[in-house]
């Protein structure tokens, strides 16, 4: 084994061929675009291409941070439907494992869970036609049920919680399955233990089930940190049908980005918006990285 | 780690202790009633999708949606044979691009995964933090954007709806931990030394041994090769290859224009709504759609969540 590198690498002549074709993949579809990322500092212009493009230094990003509300609008909305989902999604999956796990009627749960998976598989494209059935002014099954005719695509004020429900329609089940497993893994001795010292199920649920579940959880959170900046954009530009009237609390920089890639040929706005998602991306990456290795060492990504 | 990936083997050693002997009390009752109150608010939208599609257009003009409407019809399902000869293309198009980028997208990242874990392959490391280090970095939606079309020159093209989603760090990860966890490394020893070359080795011991992990992550690919609907809606504009996400799509925008657009004469208007049951049809259209996950996810169920489960032990 103590070859030098290039001998070592010509005996594995066989490896490198098959690592080769996903190799190529990653390059092209993953490494190259980030030299695109310079477009953040040019004035991008189709013609000249990404490096032919004149130079503009920090002039888009100035431009950016004058143009307050637009790019704080979808920063402040980015942010907090994270948070939003990842506290409301976390303690419903969470508690969703549980429930199908101390239930007695097993074969029920697992049907049960079958089910509730479902909805992670449909596409938004048709989920918005979904959401449209139950929301709809005229015809939604709400409305008709409550007597109204609220317009709830003309009102930005219901938004944060019709999102909310429609990710926990759609992720909940899945996200439990993760839970679910580690629970599954705690050792029934204890749970004997426990009944013979005369422990509740809640006390149970509270000493045994939770604190085992405490790693994962952490190690998911933490890991999550990194795409505080990325959202889901189906469900923001999909479900909303990406209404202008409704910007003020459905758009997050995926949307926007996405958006001015449909509709526009003035890159060097949006150029800086993606840069700084990036870059952000990158280093609350780092950070959460960090701090899983020193909380929880297996759950450190690299 | 170990502990987890070890208990996962045994999904059956916990049911014991729940079944059989204990009594089934009023909590039990309660829990049950939440879990499929749950189930409920999961599902129920789903069946609304069906009840709609079979529902009689005008009765949903006048009463809204219904899971109990009071006129059935299969005007709406008759008439998604309107975009008859575009549905047929575009259900063609989303099967060539599952197909082909799921079976090409799990041999490469196999191959891959299977490089990378050999013991004594030095380019193994720097291997595993080129795959890493995407996860961590990207140029994102726009930057992709500009590349693959300015210097790739690549648009309109059924190469951007497959390429792009064919490799994902996650999904190796998935795969390496497979072999590296769930394969002895003894057996490809044992190959090398009866004489099979390293090709060899990989497509008759280590792929086939591989399968439960290739049923996980194929499923998981395909699913989202089928609901990509965000590559498709940048970059395909021809309708030959249009597939079934972005056709949904379209449908939509065609609707909210016929309803907004002043433009087009009342009369028009009235007409196109009579003739064109445009909610029962899109209901039948989201079947169509959504159809085929549906009767195929059952029997990829357990692969699946077993492959989440090993995708998050890191090997």
């Amino acid at each position: 084994m103590n070859d030098g590198f290039f001998k070592n690498t010509w005996k594995h002549r066989a490896h490198v061929v098959m690592a080769l074709p996903a190799f190529l993949i990653l390059l092209f579809i993953m490494y190259v675009p980030m030299s695109g990322l310079v477009m953040a500092f040019k004035n991008f212009d189709y013609s000249k291409g990404i490096f032919g493009s004149d130079w503009v230094g920090l002039g888009n990003f100035e431009f950016l941070i004058k143009s307050k509300d637009t790019f704080l609008n979808m920063t402040k909305n980015t942010v907090l439907y994270y948070l939003l989902f990842t506290v409301v999604g976390t303690v419903l999956n969470v508690t969703v494992a549980i429930c199908i796990d101390q239930l007695a009627f097993k074969k029920m749960g697992k049907t049960m869970q079958t089910l509730m998976i479902i909805p992670v598989f449909i596409s938004y494209a048709a989920v918005q036609f979904i959401v449209f059935a139950f929301i709809d002014s005229r015809t939604g099954l709400i409305n008709h049920m409550l007597g109204t005719r609220t317009r709830f695509y003309s009102n930005a004020g219901y938004w944060p919680w019709i999102l909310l429900i429609v990710k926990i329609w759609k992720d909940t089940g899945y996200g439990s399955v993760l839970y679910m497993s580690v629970l599954a893994g705690i050792d029934t001795a204890l749970y004997e233990a426990a009944d013979i010292d005369g422990a509740n199920k809640w006390q149970q649920i509270k000493h045994i089930t939770i604190p085992s579940l405490i790693p994962m959880i952490t190690v998911m959170l933490l890991l999550s940190v990194g795409n505080v900046m990325r959202s889901d954009t189906g469900l923001f530009y999909q479900v909303t049908r990406n209404n202008g009237g409704l910007y003020s609390t459905t758009q997050v920089i995926d949307s926007y980005v996405l958006n001015q890639i449909l509709h526009s040929s003035n890159f060097g706005y949006t150029a800086a918006a993606s840069f700084f998602q990036s870059v952000t991306g990158l280093l609350l990456m780092l950070l959460a990285n960090f701090t899983v290795r020193k909380i929880e060492p297996e759950g450190a990504l690299f | 780690m170990t502990t987890r990936a070890a208990t996962l083997n045994q999904p059956g050693k916990k049911m014991k202790i729940s079944t059989g002997k204990k009594k089934i009390g009023p909590g039990q009752i309660i829990l049950l009633f939440f879990v499929l109150l749950f189930t409920v608010f999961c599902f129920a939208p789903v069946i609304l999708v069906f009840v709609s599609a079979f529902t009689d257009e005008m009765w949903i003009n006048q009463n809204g949606f219904s899971f109990f409407p009071g006129e059935w019809s299969m005007n709406g399902v008759n008439s998604v044979l309107r975009y008859g000869k575009q549905l047929l293309t575009s259900y063609g198009v989303t099967i060539f691009i599952t197909v082909v980028g799921t079976l090409a997208g799990l041999l490469v990242m196999s191959m891959y995964a299977y490089s990378i874990s050999r013991p004594g392959f030095k380019l193994a490391r720097f291997l595993s933090i080129f795959l890493l280090i995407p996860m961590l970095f990207n140029g994102g939606q726009l930057a992709g954007y500009v590349v693959f079309t300015s210097w790739y020159g690549l648009k309109d093209s059924l190469v951007l709806l497959i390429v792009p989603l064919m490799v994902t760090t996650m999904n190796v990860i998935i795969l390496r931990t497979y072999i590296a966890n769930s394969i002895p490394g003894e057996l490809m020893e044992a190959a090398t030394i009866d004489g099979a070359g390293d090709y060899r080795t990989f497509f008759q011991i280590t792929l086939p041994l591989l399968k439960p992990s290739l049923a996980a992550v194929g499923f998981m690919m395909a699913t989202a090769y089928w609901n990509d609907w965000q590559n498709a809606l940048i970059y395909i504009s021809s309708n030959n290859k249009k597939p079934l996400q972005l056709l949904l799509i379209n449908i939509q925008k065609s609707i909210e224009f016929l309803l907004n657009n002043n433009n087009v004469p009342a009369a028009a208007r009235a007409a196109m709504g009579n003739t064109i049951p445009q909610y029962t049809s899109t209901m039948a259209t989201v079947i169509v759609v959504i159809g085929p996950i549906m009767i195929v996810y059952p029997f990829f169920q357990k692969y699946f969540i077993k492959g989440l489960t090993v995708g998050s032990v890191k090997g």
